[in-house]
């Protein structure tokens, strides 16, 4: 109930309509996302270890 | 339901046409070079059919008499002053519907631009219209390509030729049906989890994700920036390397696009694997999958052992944070896309893609790039991975096509969700934007099935080589769905 109440918490204060009948399947859905973080968990991340890229003067090295 | 217009079918398809409609782009492509057959001759024939077909597959949105007969017959005028441009000169080919034709209505299968004109070809229209293709219509896909059954709210669904109460698999489920049941002679898909190598696989057709920027995305709706790919869905892997040929290449216009030489994929396709290692990964690919898929996949690849080829078993530890990194990427990303009209419009999209965008409004900046950190450790597992073997052979789907829904699969005896488990092999390789081909390997239960082969980034003609060798063990024996067959 926590769960379902923080994400429809969450959409509302952004502006986002939910249909009552979304919400199970939300909640379910995050939780799934949730659990899939939790594996995350034991992953070395390094400072150097980005995948976003700032390409000088463009988009391409010409 | 927005409805289309369908030609009245004014003319049975003869036998000989339907053995035309059979044929692949290459063995086409010797006919109308040879002037045997014109294209005007093959493109209504193919369009006969496609509206013979259609209101049972319903994987065409719009067919384009009108203007495919128009190409074709300039196609023809072309060949006979001595113009022939290459194997796809004449050939109708129908377009997923997020790819933009200028001054031509495209949808994106939704509601929302449902009256959507571009005003300019994409990258990879132009370059067909020069390679000389006939369009034959706009194919049906998943609404904004985000989601993988095809059963679209507003159209209707996509059903798969080899049978029909089943999901084509998607989003490029139009693209995939209407390939394997000759409704065209080849199309384009996006992938951005798998949407070319999902309908690929499940429809029985050669489906090729090349690598990340290798084809130009501009004029191609986005799902989701970093993860789409455009590439070809052919009935062979020649098909296939000769339409990566054409719209392979550098496009100043798309930001993501990789200034790289593009090969002659076709003089690649030699069949010979003999010096090739192949990659097996137990841990992720093979985890997790329904038996008979699994027998079918490790056969094919005894097969390329059996021609010479060394198996050998590889780690890649961060597999295990591929479908968390791809689940906040793309419901990141795509929520990004349609915010405004989730906010302005939301009940004009279909319910299932509403739900994901919702979800896709919750995760935080941070947890979106840490998904990113986490897709560079993949990346650098694949690389590795690379060193030690030439290409990687994995299952495509873990399951076979479901019936059109079903929101479970049937994965050895277990209900389990669907668009997670479809996702699970695929995904990977856009994470990492390694190029994959998916190839028929088989059929479970009169159902097609696919087994995929992931290469280093850039050599697509190494993994088209691969599945040519497979594609030569002649794995569907001929099969063909009841519903096309001679």
């Amino acid at each position: 109930m926590a769960l379902k109440l923080f994400i429809l918490d969450s959409l509302e204060t952004k502006g986002v309509r939910v249909p009552k009948e979304h919400l199970d399947e939300l909640e379910m859905r995050w939780q799934g996302i949730v659990s899939l973080k939790q594996e995350t968990e034991a992953a070395l991340l390094d400072d150097h270890d980005i995948a976003l890229r700032n390409i000088p003067g463009g988009d391409h090295l010409e | 339901m927005i409805t289309i217009s369908h030609c009245e079918i004014s003319r049975g398809v003869t036998i000989l046409s339907k053995e035309l409609i059979g044929k692949s782009a290459e063995e086409l492509a010797g006919l109308l070079e040879k002037r045997d057959v014109s294209s005007l001759e093959l493109t209504r024939a193919v369009l006969d059919h496609a509206e013979a077909l259609n209101p049972t597959i319903n994987a065409y949105l719009s067919i384009t008499r009108e203007a495919a007969e128009k190409a074709a017959a300039k196609a023809d005028a072309e060949i006979a002053s001595g113009g022939y441009r290459g194997m796809y000169h004449g050939i109708p080919m129908g377009i997923k519907d997020n790819l933009y034709f200028q001054n031509e209505v495209t949808t994106m299968a939704s509601k929302i631009h449902q009256h959507f004109v571009p005003d300019y070809d994409a990258t990879i229209i132009a370059k067909l219209r020069e390679a000389g293709a006939v369009f034959t219509g706009k194919l049906n896909m998943h609404e904004y390509a985000w989601g993988i059954t095809n059963n679209n709210p507003h159209y209707g669904a996509c059903r798969n030729p080899w049978n029909p109460d089943k999901i084509p698999g998607g989003s490029s489920g139009g693209s995939g049906a209407a390939v394997a049941a000759d409704m065209c002679v080849a199309s384009l898909g996006t992938d951005t989890a798998g949407s070319i190598r999902i309908p690929s696989s499940a429809c029985g057709i050669v489906g090729l994700k090349p690598t990340h920027g290798r084809v130009s995305k501009y004029g191609c709706f986005p799902l989701s920036w970093s993860l789409d790919h455009i590439g070809p869905m052919t009935k062979t892997v020649k098909d296939a390397a000769g339409l990566l040929e054409i719209i392979a290449g550098y496009d100043p216009n798309d930001p993501t696009s990789v200034n790289a030489p593009v090969a002659t994929y076709t003089a690649e396709l030699t069949g010979d694997v003999s010096k090739l290692v192949i990659g097996v990964n137990e841990d992720y690919f093979f985890k997790q999958v329904d038996t008979e898929v699994e027998r079918l996949v490790r056969k094919a690849i005894q097969a390329l052992a059996d021609q010479g080829a060394r198996v050998e078993a590889v780690e890649i530890p961060a597999l295990a944070y591929a479908e968390y990194a791809e689940m906040i990427t793309i419901l990141s990303e795509a929520a990004t896309i349609h915010h405004r009209n989730l906010l302005k419009r939301p009940d004009d999209f279909g319910s299932d893609i509403r739900l994901l965008f919702e979800l896709g409004e919750l995760p935080s900046a941070v947890e979106y790039l840490q998904a990113q950190q986490l897709r560079r450790q993949i990346k650098r597992d694949f690389r590795k991975a690379f060193e030690k073997v030439n290409v990687i052979i994995a299952p495509t789907l873990p399951i076979i096509a479901p019936n059109i829904g079903e929101a479970f699969a049937d994965l050895n005896g277990e209900q389990v969700d669907l668009i997670n488990q479809i996702i699970r092999f695929t995904g990977p390789s856009n994470l990492t934007g390694l190029p994959a081909l998916t190839v028929p390997c088989g059929l479970k239960n009169g159902m097609p099935v696919g087994l995929q082969i992931i290469g280093p980034a850039l050599q697509e003609g190494l993994v088209l080589n691969v599945g040519y060798a497979v594609e030569q063990t002649n794995p569907l024996q001929g099969k063909k769905p009841e519903l096309v067959r001679v």
